[in-house]
């Protein structure tokens, strides 16, 4: 429960700790980032400028060797000369093979990386924890069977069972327009936001099995409580104990095993998006797959720029999920940050 | 319970996780859009073709015939037929299987033996440069995702300095085994391994290192701070011996069962490096059926997959009853 006590632990362990200052600060940023990207992405992220492709970023010029076919005399010749590409002050990050802006590119992209990460955290949160509550609440044979079940889901590894399943369910996206756009606030900026929404439910269905096991754990060791045993004599339905006595204390690790799973999650759809499998081109994960093939002919910030992104805001989370386990509970381990 | 009994029991619990594993395998059929058929024969087979799979997989059969024949192929070894590629599954699957194994127990040696001297110097030197080195190295292991960390070896490895093939697997680590006693030159045939299974072994492994370093380095705090560290050191015993005799002992056992549990990660982490790196392995295998539809493979791989994760965890099981009789108990 959120006591006095765990916001006066919550302060001083972030006084005390700069790593958990650094990871608000970047999940803050992140946050914002994604919420208001139509204002602070300097181009439209889709917008294909074939005349200005693949220009580096600031600070950077790359030389390549253009061949161009020329008519000379009559005859058709083919000329290879080299020539100097300059950053252009517009895309500061340079821009990829289409011409997109790289900078509103990776602006866009948090949204991606965020939106699945949230909501695949609470589906699998919505689907594991009262199953997890449940069977370690009524233990015996519900108990046997979920546990059972688990460890069957916990064989497939999150990445091959999502991959599966997206190859057999298809990619599907649905479309959510942009409120800012909508409302003329960004007029050139895209309509809507691409969301991959089977990605988000395959995400959620292959990690409920985490927090199962973390609720099942707690409703155990709750089971046997005094206040429990006591509501239980009174006469309250099991519902009723679990979803008023045992939730509520069974709430701290369930939130730091989420901010956990929001990274591991982040992790899973970059990935997912990196092999094609998601409904959305506009994802940091997907980028780094179209700038792998330019690695070799010297466009190298098409695939590193998005993985920075990707690192650095797994690190904020990461960073937060410390900060929330130091503070509220210092007995729990690290176990379910599984990607 | 006698250590053998535990692993005996332990045993049939993962022969009952594996049949789990089959049937969900046996229901991905259903879940295939179109019908079950559709699984199985290409897309643009003929109506006979159809038929003749249909009544081949006993698809007119009632459910549960079909689940029984499906496991009894199963024992027999049968995983069925790649319409697509005209191959048997078994085949084609215990042939990519190598791959992903020498892969994968290459990444996870380099990792642990790299990572727990690191996480002990991380421990026992607190708040020293090595420790925040450590921590720092161990955040951004945990953070990074594993292709893009493959593709910038790639990038500063094979492409900058020209020193790593970055495609395919070269020869396998049988063929340097065999060189030691044959005729083949043993430096150059370790070379031609080192050349391709170094950067998708650091792309795969970081992470685990990562892991284990903060795993161990925290375990190494709880311990160094108990009552039978002190003791010991009361006793008059030498540092060294407490800290990697006991406090190290103890601090592995709840490592080995994250490191159990974390299996299925390397396996996951293993199908993409598989596919930066075009390492034939299973993964490739897996993205591959997918993307030609080829359903009979994708059953036979995940099979294998989850097998192999029960097998493991089976084997980190006993070794941890080994280590500590007291779970035999539990």
């Amino acid at each position: 429960m959120v006591s006095a006590r765990v916001i006066r632990n919550l302060k001083k362990e972030f006084r005390n700790s700069a790593l958990a200052k650094i990871g608000l600060l970047l999940v803050v940023g992140i946050l914002f980032t994604a919420a208001f990207a139509p204002f602070i992405a300097p181009h439209d992220p889709t917008e294909q400028q074939l005349d200005q492709s693949e220009l580096p970023p600031l600070g950077f010029s790359e030389t390549t060797e253009r061949t161009t076919s020329q008519m000379v005399e009559g005859e058709i010749q083919t000329v290879t000369e080299t020539v100097e590409i300059t950053p252009d002050a517009a895309h500061p990050l340079g821009t990829d093979s289409l011409g997109r802006d790289m900078l509103s590119r990776i602006i866009y992209g948090a949204r991606t990386s965020l939106v699945v990460g949230v909501l695949g955290t609470l589906l699998a949160a919505f689907v594991g924890v009262p199953v997890g509550l449940f069977a370690g609440y009524h233990r015996g044979n519900v108990d046997d069977v979920l546990m059972r079940i688990a460890d069957v889901s916990l064989a497939f590894p999150s990445l091959v069972l999502a991959v599966a399943l997206i190859g057999l369910w298809g990619r599907a996206a649905v479309n959510i327009p942009d409120p800012f756009v909508v409302a003329g606030l960004a007029p050139e900026m895209p309509e809507s936001f691409v969301l991959p929404i089977t990605v988000v439910i395959v995400v959620g269905l292959v990690n409920w099995v985490w927090f199962a096991r973390v609720a099942r754990g707690e409703a155990l060791s709750l089971r046997s409580q005094e206040y429990v045993k006591a509501s239980r004599a009174l006469g309250a339905d099991d519902t009723s104990i679990i979803w008023n006595h045992v939730l509520p204390n069974a709430i701290t690790p369930i939130i730091v095993l989420a901010t956990v799973q929001v990274a591991a999650i982040i992790l899973l759809e970059s990935s997912l998006s990196f092999l094609g499998f998601s409904g959305t081109t506009l994802s940091w994960g997907f980028d780094i797959a179209q700038g792998r093939d330019y690695i070799s002919s010297g466009q190298w910030w098409i695939a590193s720029l998005p993985g920075l992104a990707i690192m650095f805001s797994v690190i904020g989370i990461n960073l937060l999920g410390d900060w929330l386990r130091d503070s509220l509970d210092p007995g729990i381990e690290g176990e379910g940050g599984a990607a | 319970m006698s250590f053998g009994r535990f692993v005996l029991k332990r045993s049939l619990q993962g022969l009952g996780v594996v049949w789990g594993v089959v049937t969900v395998v046996f229901a991905l059929r259903f879940v295939t859009p179109g019908s079950a058929i559709n699984a199985v024969a290409p897309l643009d087979a003929s109506q006979e073709t159809r038929q003749a799979i249909a009544a081949e997989l006993g698809l007119d059969q009632p459910l549960y015939v079909q689940y029984g024949q499906y496991i009894f192929d199963l024992l027999r070894g049968d995983m069925g037929f790649s319409y697509i590629r005209g191959q048997e599954v078994v085949g084609l699957v215990f042939a990519r299987l190598p791959a992903t194994v020498e892969l994968a127990l290459a990444a996870s040696v380099v990792a642990i033996a790299l990572s727990i001297p690191l996480g002990v110097l991380s421990a026992t030197r607190r708040n020293q440069p090595v420790d925040y080195g450590a921590t720092l190295f161990s955040l951004g292991g945990i953070s990074t995702p594993n292709f893009w960390l493959g593709i910038m070896l790639i990038l500063v490895f094979a492409v900058e300095f020209d020193v790593f093939n970055t495609s395919g697997r070269g020869v396998d680590v049988g063929d340097v085994a065999v060189s030691i006693v044959g005729s083949d030159p043993f430096v150059g045939t370790l070379l031609a391994w080192l050349a391709y299974i170094t950067l998708p072994a650091i792309a795969l492994g970081t992470y685990f290192m990562a892991l284990i370093t903060r795993l161990t380095r925290s375990g190494m705090l709880d311990e160094l701070g108990k009552g039978y560290v002190q003791a010991a050191r009361a006793k008059g015993l030498p540092n060294t011996l407490v800290r990697y005799k006991h406090a190290l002992r103890n601090t592995l056992i709840p490592v080995i069962t994250v490191l159990g549990l974390q299996l299925g990660t390397l396996i996951g982490g293993a199908v993409i490096t598989e596919a930066v790196f075009s390492w034939p392995g299973l993964g490739t295998l897996v993205i591959d059926s997918i993307n030609r539809r080829d359903w009979p493979v994708l059953q036979g791989s995940l099979i294998v997959i989850g097998t192999s994760f029960v097998l493991v965890n089976v084997l980190v099981d006993a070794v941890y009853a080994y280590l500590d009789p007291q779970v035999v108990n539990d």
